[in-house]
């Protein structure tokens, strides 16, 4: 089992590169479930026969070079103390319903994150490609060759009419969910968003918000994306997600300039103070560094400052999360105690050490 | 109009749906959209699938009535006949896929629960048939795999035509040529090298 200080260590290709439209658009994602045939779903299944689907996958995996394996990390969550599993969590790598199996499970990574298979989630294979920006077609293309690779080597449960077979029906089909995860500050200071999400929403689209520290703050962080998997294939899901999306980030610019217009200081204003609270706080909570770093991303937009770009904001989103605090810290933080090290990060951040 | 979750308060938030052709409104108050909006997310196709199954399942035992499984559009649902068995494969009953949030045993519960998943896909999905792709390995294989190829390739065609990237055109309508002609290949019981 790989340690999670090397994990944490290797560079992530998502927060390293640019990506179109990166003033919006944070990430593109794909996740595509698959299940072994003849074998009971992850639910129904023995341990006896979660562990033989773990030693098939990760074979598979070595043996087609997928992921970079055998150069890929690869993790057994059940035997993990719960801040690493936090890490896990936190990076995007791994769901709550993952970590929470007690027995049988597999977490693949590729060294730079930008690819990873759940094993044994709800369904065998839960596998996902990430790239910086909007980008959907460009993750299909990974994701439908990580999928190729594997399916060399693994059967499918496949029918001819339903497509791939998955625990939940909501799934079945192409077993595909793809997403976009929007930076929407304009939407929401103009109170657009509400009429945005419920057109999207009519759409069978789906919004979801990213939540903070337990909390309701969403740092105007947004994630659209298809809600159907069956009756229509890949690309045209795709499609219609992007036709979406390109709509949506032209709201958002849309929105931001009329918030120039009207009230230029106002706005600015909003901006500096987020700057402010992040460079000499001594006391963060998660929601109030998240709604912070929402106005510094804003800023960073708008050519505002020198010595802040996308990268580090985007390196923060991350870094100020509990489990990432804490494991930085190198031992278990009191609430209080993550709020000064949150402000002591952000602080040293900007202040470009 | 009362709240299609509470049914309580007056219902201020209207949401419509187009499922294959069908509207289908959801009516929220402004506190359960916000609950909503809380848990998981802001879809309108909120729903819990395990209550949708267990009461589907329920009617199939000839415990509810049908009036409770489709209020507002008066659709009329099947009725299977007899008490849906337990998967052969897995012994999961539809009482356990209730249970377990709507989530089946096995893959051959798709075959043993056809009416229930059925009914289902009609709710949650935009059809009923798969359109994408096919692994390799499965049956009907190079065929099945390069007529969705051959399928993608022509569409990605009309795409090129319609921005008048007629170049590109030339370079696809060449691919699908090409594909093709192994397609055809594949039939005529060739297959065994018409991967790559
Ligand atoms: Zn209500
Ligand atoms: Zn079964």
């Amino acid at each position: 089992m790989d340690s999670i200080d090397k994990l944490m260590r290797s560079p992530v290709s998502f927060l390293a590169d640019a990506g179109p439209d990166e003033d919006i658009a944070i990430s593109s994602r794909i996740r595509l479930a698959r299940n072994l045939a003849g074998r009971p779903f992850p639910d129904a299944a023995s341990d006896e026969v979660l562990h033989e689907i773990c030693d098939k996958v990760g074979a598979a995996a070595s043996e087609s070079g997928a992921l970079g394996c055998p150069g890929c990390f690869s993790f057994v969550p059940e035997l993990m103390g719960e801040l690493d599993r936090e890490i896990l969590f936190e990076r995007r790598l791994a769901s709550r319903d993952f970590l929470n199996r007690k027995c049988g499970t597999r977490l693949l990574v590729r060294s730079d994150e930008s690819s990873s298979i759940m094993v044994n989630e709800e369904d065998h294979l839960r596998m996902q490609t990430l790239k910086p920006g909007f980008q959907l077609k460009a993750v299909w293309e990974a994701i439908n060759q990580l999928d190729d690779e594997l399916s060399n080597r693994l059967e499918y449960a496949f029918d001819e009419k339903l497509g791939y077979l998955t625990s939940c029906p909501t799934n079945v089909g192409t077993g595909m969910r793809a997403s976009v995860m929007l930076h929407l500050p304009g939407l929401v200071l103009s109170g657009l968003i509400g009429a945005t999400i419920q057109g999207v929403n009519k759409l069978n689209l789906a919004v979801r918000g990213i939540s903070g520290e337990g909390s309701d703050n969403r740092g105007n962080l947004f994630q659209i994306s298809n809600q159907s998997t069956l009756g229509q294939s890949e690309m045209q899901i795709i499609d219609r997600l992007e036709s979406v999306i390109v709509q949506i980030i032209e709201h958002e610019k849309l929105s931001r300039r009329k918030l120039l217009e009207r009230d230029k200081y106002g706005f600015f204003d909003w901006v500096g103070r987020s700057y402010g609270i992040l460079r000499y706080s001594y006391k963060l909570t998660g929601e109030e560094a998240l709604n912070a770093l929402s106005g510094l991303r804003t800023g960073v937009d708008l050519h505002m400052f020198t010595k802040v770009n996308v990268r580090m904001v985007n390196e923060l989103f991350r870094s100020i999360a509990p489990a990432h605090l804490q494991k930085q810290a190198g031992r278990e933080l009191s609430p209080v105690e993550r709020d000064i090290t949150r402000a002591t990060l952000c602080r040293e951040k900007l202040a470009g050490r | 109009m009362l709240c299609d979750i509470c049914k309580k308060n007056e219902a201020t938030i209207h949401i419509k749906e187009i499922h294959d052709g069908k509207v289908k409104s959801t009516n929220l108050c402004a506190s359960c959209a916000a609950e909503k909006e809380k848990n998981g997310g802001l879809d309108a196709l909120g729903f819990n699938l395990g209550e949708m199954l267990l009461n589907l399942g329920s009617l199939a035992a000839g415990k509810t009535e049908a009036a409770a499984i489709e209020p507002d559009s008066g659709k009329t649902v099947p009725v299977p006949a007899a008490v849906l068995p337990p998967c052969p494969v897995c012994g999961w009953t539809v009482e356990k896929i209730g249970q377990s949030g709507g989530r089946l045993g096995c893959p051959a519960c798709y075959k043993a629960f056809t009416p229930l998943i059925n009914e289902v896909l009609t709710r949650v999905q935009r059809g009923l048939v798969h359109i994408g792709k096919r692994p390799r390995n499965a049956a009907g294989g190079d065929v099945a795999v390069l007529t969705f190829e051959v399928g993608e390739a022509k569409r990605e065609l009309q795409e090129h035509i319609s921005r008048e990237e007629y170049e590109l055109a030339a370079v696809c309508r060449d691919r699908i040529r090409q594909l093709q002609a192994r397609l055809d290949e594949s039939r005529q019981g060739g297959g065994e090298n018409g991967q790559h």
